[in-house]
């Protein structure tokens, strides 16, 4: 059967698996000799293997280990160590934050200790990770892109930990489970005055979605020009053929103007990277220097003004709101009971020999 | 042939699509809330919403003949509460509490010693606890329709639009040891997180977290009335009185009464009910929203159950005052219209007069 062949459609070729580049393995050795998989080859490269971890990647993956770990018997003592209901309750389980009587003051180990260490330990996996990844691509003599890319998106990671720092409360940050952290998005936007009116919110939603269509475009332009060679995009920008200038062409004539072999790959790195460094710029203002992000954008005339549903003066204002919370809700009340009835006399009997008699009647009223 | 079957499979989408009941747009009622535009509306789905009325109707206990005004003068014994109406009134009211709490008109012997209805103690001098709290709900249900119209309106309350011929009303809440957003409802602290100014402040030091329990607060009214958050507010602002609908005034109101309810009536009762009635730290059973609401906006559908029953009015005879009421409730320009009672969806979607004045100054 005929089979149309390009760097798409590779025939998949079984020999020894190539190991790669021989490296200084003082410090790290890779793992395995390779093994090839006929699957793997119909989304990206039919080898898989050998892996190098070395000093960093293990550090990491103990560190990310011993958090998921600590995350998952959080969960397993909240549901009794059930498996079952592990399965069951998965996605409404969480290991919280401390409560905010603590502060960033230190709380116990069940109160919020436990999210602390797992939160330290989740941290030291991602930033060696990233250490992997720039020492992984310095000894293949690779540029250190892909590094700064993925700091951009620790950035904001770190934004989580840093802004509750700034504002001086541990409970600010992001629980770890499935759903809690989707609630999380949630208040947090509906306690600083909805964040879709932060701007760096709003750029950090334009990088992100302008990415996906970057993504698109760039992916289907490449992939029409395979008939022409054009997914050769290295050779494409240093010798430019026709597949290039075709590209070039259908973009200025469809929107009049057009990336090149070697810009649109710019454009794509930059979009990415500033969807996280933006929003964390936007996390870091957030609470620190704007608190109420609607009246923000009020002032600045960014939020429409719509005739109002309530007509109220300043004086019902005052009564209608509420008071702000201050501590938890834990345990007896500690308001002072008012008394039992005293309608339990009864005119035609005597006094019962129920409890209601010995009820202690505080608060002399 | 892959044509074909490309055809065959749109055709029948389509018409799988306009069979169903769910896109049938006059099944579909959307009530416009607020400013054109800002897609402040109630969607629901009217079929749903007459079969509930209708199971409703089907299970409500009958009104009773009502009694006649030339009724001898009664000869009260031990009667506290109800003595301010005729006798006959006072045993048409009797039998329909016995169907509203305890299921059927004959339970006299759930609150009454039967060998002496007079009596506060059985034969064996024991206290009926159930008669000492079902005096203090009376005491409590006149309370709420003379003191509360703010939040109760005209409608008012009986007995069956929290109890609905069950002895235990739903949403029953205890203390526990973990931190519980129901105590809104009784002692607990403000639920207010937004703050009022741009720049943050020592005045809110509210955190995500908090934030997190007035969401589940409000999450647990939502749930009580069957609406989402638009029904009492803009949600582009929670904390905006100017921009929420008038319900949000409305729900305020309950929140004040169920707090007077609950510290005034339904705490202090713990040393009277049995101790299997008691929570696990010896509280009494507490309200919250969806104790009367039931999962309706409006208790009952908005039924005016109580207008029948004189004996549910009057002001109240207590041993404790309640606190006065908060705040008045301010005037509005929008009505509140029963629209998920009575489809009137028209009233509803008509533009919004948006500068008119209050007319009357708030009450001090």
């Amino acid at each position: 059967m005929l089979e149309y062949q390009n760097l798409f459609t590779r025939v998949q070729v079984r020999t020894t698996a190539d190991p790669g580049l021989p490296i200084d393995e003082t410090f790290g050795q890779r793992y395995g000799s390779g093994v090839f998989s006929y699957w793997a080859g119909k989304f990206g490269d039919f080898q898989i293997g050998p892996i190098y971890l070395g000093f960093w990647g293990i550090v990491s993956l103990l560190s990310g280990f011993i958090a998921f770990e600590i995350i998952g018997l959080n969960m397993m003592y909240q549901v009794g160590w059930s498996p079952i209901e592990l399965v069951r309750q998965l996605p409404w389980l969480a290991l919280e934050p401390p409560s905010p009587e603590y502060g960033i003051g230190i709380p116990p180990l069940m109160k919020g200790g436990w999210y602390l260490i797992a939160g330290f330990f989740l941290s030291v996996a991602v930033i060696t990770w990233w250490v992997r990844t720039y020492t992984r691509a310095r000894a293949l003599g690779m540029g250190t892109h892909l590094a700064w890319a993925f700091g951009s998106a620790i950035f904001l990671f770190a934004t989580f930990f840093v802004q509750p720092l700034l504002v001086g409360s541990f409970s600010e940050m992001v629980p770890f489970g499935l759903l809690a952290h989707l609630d999380w998005t949630s208040a947090f936007s509906i306690r600083y005055g909805n964040l879709y009116y932060n701007p760096f919110h709003a750029l950090s939603i334009v990088f992100l979605y302008g990415s996906v269509l970057l993504f698109a475009m760039h992916a289907a332009t490449i992939l029409a020009l395979s008939r022409l060679g054009g997914e050769r995009e290295i050779e494409q920008i240093t010798d430019r053929g026709t597949a290039a200038e075709r590209s070039a062409l259908f973009w200025r004539w469809t929107m009049g103007f057009n990336a090149t072999m070697e810009s649109i790959h710019r454009w794509a790195w930059w979009f990415a990277t500033l969807v996280t460094f933006t929003g964390g710029i936007g996390i870091l203002l957030t609470g620190t220097v704007v608190d109420n992000w609607y009246l923000w954008a009020v002032k600045h005339g960014v939020a429409p003004t719509y005739p109002a549903q309530n007509v109220l003066t300043q004086e019902q204002l005052e009564a209608l709101r509420g008071q702000y919370p201050s501590s938890l809700n834990r345990g007896f009340p500690t308001y002072t009971m008012p008394a039992p009835a005293s309608m339990m006399l009864d005119s035609t009997t005597a006094a019962p020999d129920s409890t209601a008699a010995a009820a202690p009647a505080p608060g002399g009223m | 042939m892959m044509r074909t079957l490309t055809r065959a499979a749109f055709g029948v989408t389509l018409l799988a699509i306009s069979g169903c009941q769910f896109f049938k747009s006059e099944e579909r009622a959307v009530v416009q809330k607020g400013y054109r535009g800002t897609a402040m509306e109630i969607n629901y789905v009217a079929r749903d919403v007459n079969t509930a009325m209708n199971d409703l109707a089907k299970q409500m206990p009958a009104i009773l003949p009502a009694a006649s005004e030339a009724s001898p003068p009664a000869q009260w014994q031990n009667v506290q509460v109800l003595n301010d109406i005729s006798v006959t009134e006072f045993n048409r009211t009797m039998l329909s509490f016995s169907t509203w709490v305890g299921g059927n008109p004959n339970n006299c012997a759930y609150c009454h010693n039967i060998a002496n209805f007079a009596a506060d103690t059985y034969p064996d001098g024991k206290a009926i606890y159930t008669k000492a709290v079902a005096r203090r709900m009376i005491q409590m249900t006149r309370n709420i329709n003379s003191e509360w119209t703010e939040h109760v309106a005209n409608t008012g309350v009986t007995c069956y639009t929290c109890h609905m011929g069950k002895p235990l009303p739903n949403g029953l809440w205890f203390y526990t040891n973990e931190n519980q957003i129901l105590r809104h409802y009784l002692d607990g602290a403000g639920a207010r997180v937004v703050s009022q100014g741009i720049a943050p402040s020592n005045a809110n030091r509210s955190s995500v977290k908090q934030t997190e329990w007035t969401y589940a607060l409000m999450i647990s009214q939502s749930t009580a009335l069957g609406v989402n958050c638009t029904f009492c507010h803009n949600s582009r602002q929670f904390s905006s009185w100017d921009q929420a609908p008038p319900q949000r005034v409305t729900a305020f109101a309950g929140i004040q009464m169920l707090r007077d309810l609950n510290t005034n009536y339904l705490a202090p009762l713990a040393p009277v009910y049995h101790p299997s009635r008691l929570g696990p730290m010896g509280d009494a059973p507490k309200a919250q929203c969806l104790t009367c609401h039931n999962g309706v906006n409006k208790p009952l559908y908005g039924y005016p159950m109580a207008k029948h029953y004189p004996a549910l009015w009057g002001t109240h005879t207590d041993w404790v005052t309640p606190p006065a009421p908060a705040f008045t409730k301010p005037p509005v320009v929008m009505t509140d219209s029963a629209a998920m009672v009575t489809m009137d969806s028209a009233a509803m979607s008509a533009p919004v007069a948006p500068t008119a004045p209050p007319t009357t100054p708030p009450t001090p």
